[in-house]
């Protein structure tokens, strides 16, 4: 009987919830422009996310297939699951989540309490991200918002390793991840409305993303503390809206290693945004890296141990986009017709420190209702006569991308 | 009996001064009529379904469903997006102050990023309607001049004040006037016919309200692009107001969930 009716009750408490969910289903595919083969990566498939509301609290859940045609060979993945508590104060999370910090669109060097998946380097927003599991606690006082966050564990970037069409050149898989010391992550974070601009300060104590070498005869790789102050901006001058964000890392090897590196480093995105009369959205993005200091030694394939410059530095952390290039600039128009059901995008990336561009042309229409088809074509142009020039590399990754896509 | 013309003209005085005492437009300017649009006793709060419906030139539609809380005659508001499905989830704050610029905040769920957008962009449609941002924010009294054009004009068999509204260069409109038909019971306007900066005829809006608890409520709302050859269609469904809404609603945080039924 107590059973009954302890079903009964937890039958109610569900019944006089609130249930919320979406999802897609988003087959598609890359050709080469190159050699017109298919380009065999996997890609998300579908997505389905669920939210349980009662009183102040909700439960979040995101699942996603990952499959890929060559293989036919399909994954499951929980993206995140997490309880959100609305208190008058604010919200606080717990569980495995994606979050984000920054306030320019796409490259955030103030964004690093998730790994990426470089899989999805070229994907917008969280589909890139990686969830781990945090508790995050966001507190409002009226023009501020306090916000902190602790990570329970290091979740290293997923690397394509062993994946021929691939664009970019990764080491071997190493054989061995040394696990972190301290597994812990923490992050502060203040933002304050004042007028016509948002400012915030954050600062992240963490571990890197992507690994140093540790030992290179049993090929075992750890991962470098580092600490990130950070600070962005949102400022509306007229109809132009500016958004700022810049990073710097202190980065030190705490593991054991012949290659006891330490530096520090900066990144930063600006970005000018202006929508014309058209509605038609121009942006203009700024990326770039700096190095201020470096010390210890690193392995060079060719001439052994040597000392670390900002030539042969390898950033464990911040924003993927500057993996590609030390300094570059990324504009792009997107716009909306026929009621929002075409929408059309052109980007143009061209790295500023070397040769190398980036264009990108985007169509996606919706015939019918939560139904839309997507169209990209992206191509890389690199430097014929430097075969080791990013993009001369990523020429072969230059391809269309074709999908239907189903939003319910 | 003969009477004197001077008593005649008199009673024609009087007579004249008290049918214009007793005219509703008596002495009013087209800044009493605003300022009494202004003053027209609102709920404290309301919460609303709306559906809009977007409807091109070829007659093709796009329609989004939309839940809607506001406070303070909309001077506080929140929008949730609740369909087409990939616009679910998509939220909107709007928090108008009188001594600085609005906040408008938008949630994307895709970016799990709150986004600050400027209030300067008043004239960007709002979601790819024919409302712009300035078309959903109240108007403030004392940067507009105003002009009373007609006192009496039935539309849509409401009888109606006629004013012309001329917004002052501290309001930054997209608009350089508006005529605005104001039903005299109820003082809500019925009809308004907007112009752009060059004189040309832009939007043409068409109001219907009801009574409900003793305020006047809008129920639909007409928007038409002249220009474009565009128009959209607001439905107020499911109207409540005066519920005790929370001020602690209009937070950022409120925006990442929908709201509760």
């Amino acid at each position: 009987m107590k059973r009954f009716f302890i079903l009964l009750a937890v039958g109610m408490e569900i019944l006089y919830a609130q249930w919320n969910y979406a999802g897609y289903i988003h087959p598609s595919e890359m050709i080469s422009t190159l050699t017109g083969k298919e380009i065999a990566l996997p890609f998300r498939l579908s997505e389905f996310k669920f939210s349980y509301t009662k009183g102040d609290f909700d439960l979040k859940i995101s699942t996603a297939i990952e499959t890929r045609w060559s293989s036919g060979k399909t994954e499951a993945d929980l993206r995140e699951m997490y309880v959100i508590w609305y208190p008058s104060f604010g919200e606080v999370s717990v569980g495995k989540q994606i979050l984000a910090w920054g306030a320019v669109d796409g490259n955030n060097p103030t964004d690093n309490l998730n790994a990426y998946n470089y899989y999805y380097m070229f994907l917008a927003g969280t589909d890139r991200k990686i969830g781990s599991l945090s508790i995050a606690v966001n507190y409002y006082a009226g023009d501020w918002k306090l916000t902190g966050v602790v990570i329970g564990e290091h979740r290293p970037n997923k690397l394509p390793f062993n994946e021929p069409d691939f664009p970019l050149e990764l080491p071997p898989e190493p054989s061995h991840f040394l696990p972190v010391g301290d597994p812990l992550e923490y992050g502060l974070k203040a933002q304050i409305t004042a007028g016509e601009s948002d400012i915030s300060f954050s600062w992240f104590k963490g571990h890197d993303r992507s690994f140093a070498l540790a030992d290179p005869e049993k090929f075992t790789v750890g991962f470098r503390k580092t600490d990130i102050l950070g600070v962005d901006i949102v400022r509306f001058l007229g109809d132009v809206t500016l958004r700022g964000e810049s990073a710097y890392f202190l980065t030190g090897t705490d593991f054991n290693s012949p290659f006891q590196v330490k530096a520090e480093y900066g990144q930063y995105a600006l970005q000018m945004e202006y929508t014309t009369l058209s509605d038609i959205t121009l942006n203009a993005q700024l990326i770039g890296n700096q190095y201020f200091w470096f010390s210890g030694l690193t392995l060079d394939p060719a001439l052994g141990p040597v000392p670390v410059t900002k030539h042969n530095f390898q950033m464990g952390t911040g924003t993927p986009f500057a993996v590609i290039s030390d300094s570059g600039l990324l504009t792009s128009a997107s716009g909306q017709l026929l009621d929002n059901r075409l929408e059309l995008k052109g980007l143009l990336y061209k790295n500023l420190k070397d040769a190398g561009t980036m264009l990108g042309g985007e169509i996606n229409y919706s015939p019918v209702e939560n139904w839309t088809i997507h169209l990209a074509l992206n191509q890389f142009i690199g430097d014929s006569s430097d075969p080791r020039n990013v993009f001369t590399t990523l020429e072969a990754f230059s391809h269309i991308r074709a999908g239907v896509e189903f939003n319910y | 009996m003969k009477i004197h013309p001077f008593l005649k003209y008199v009673d024609l005085t009087i007579i004249s001064v008290i049918l214009a005492a007793t005219s509703p437009a008596f002495g009013q300017t087209g800044y009493d009529v605003a300022k009494s649009v202004d003053e027209r006793p609102e709920p404290a709060d309301m919460k609303t379904d709306l559906t809009m419906i977007l409807t091109n030139s070829k007659g093709q539609t796009r329609t989004s469903t939309l839940r809607l809380i506001n406070v303070d005659g909309g001077k506080k508001q929140m929008l949730w997006f609740l369909s087409p499905a990939d616009d679910k989830g998509v939220s909107f704050l709007k928090i108008e102050h009188d001594d600085q610029d609005d906040e408008l905040r938008l949630w994307l769920p895709a970016f799990k990023k709150v986004r600050r957008i400027s209030s300067n962009k008043k004239s960007e449609a709002f979601m790819g309607s024919d409302l712009s941002y300035e078309d959903m924010t109240n108007r403030e009294l004392n940067e507009n001049n105003y002009e009373l054009l007609k006192e009496d004009e039935v539309v849509l068999n409401i009888p109606c004040f006629v004013i012309q509204t001329v917004p002052k260069p501290i309001a930054e409109s997209e608009y350089s006037r508006h005529v605005t038909w104001i039903a005299m019971d109820g003082r809500y306007p019925v009809n308004e016919e907007s112009y752009d900066h060059a004189g040309k005829l832009l939007k043409s809006k068409t109001f219907i309200f009801k009574k409900q608890n003793d305020y006047w409520i809008p129920t639909e709302i007409y928007v038409e692009n002249i220009q474009k050859t565009h128009n959209t269609r607001l439905n107020f469904k499911n109207i409540h107001i005066d519920t005790g809404v929370d001020d602690d609603l209009f937070q950022e945080k409120n925006l990442k969930r929908l709201p509760i039924e």
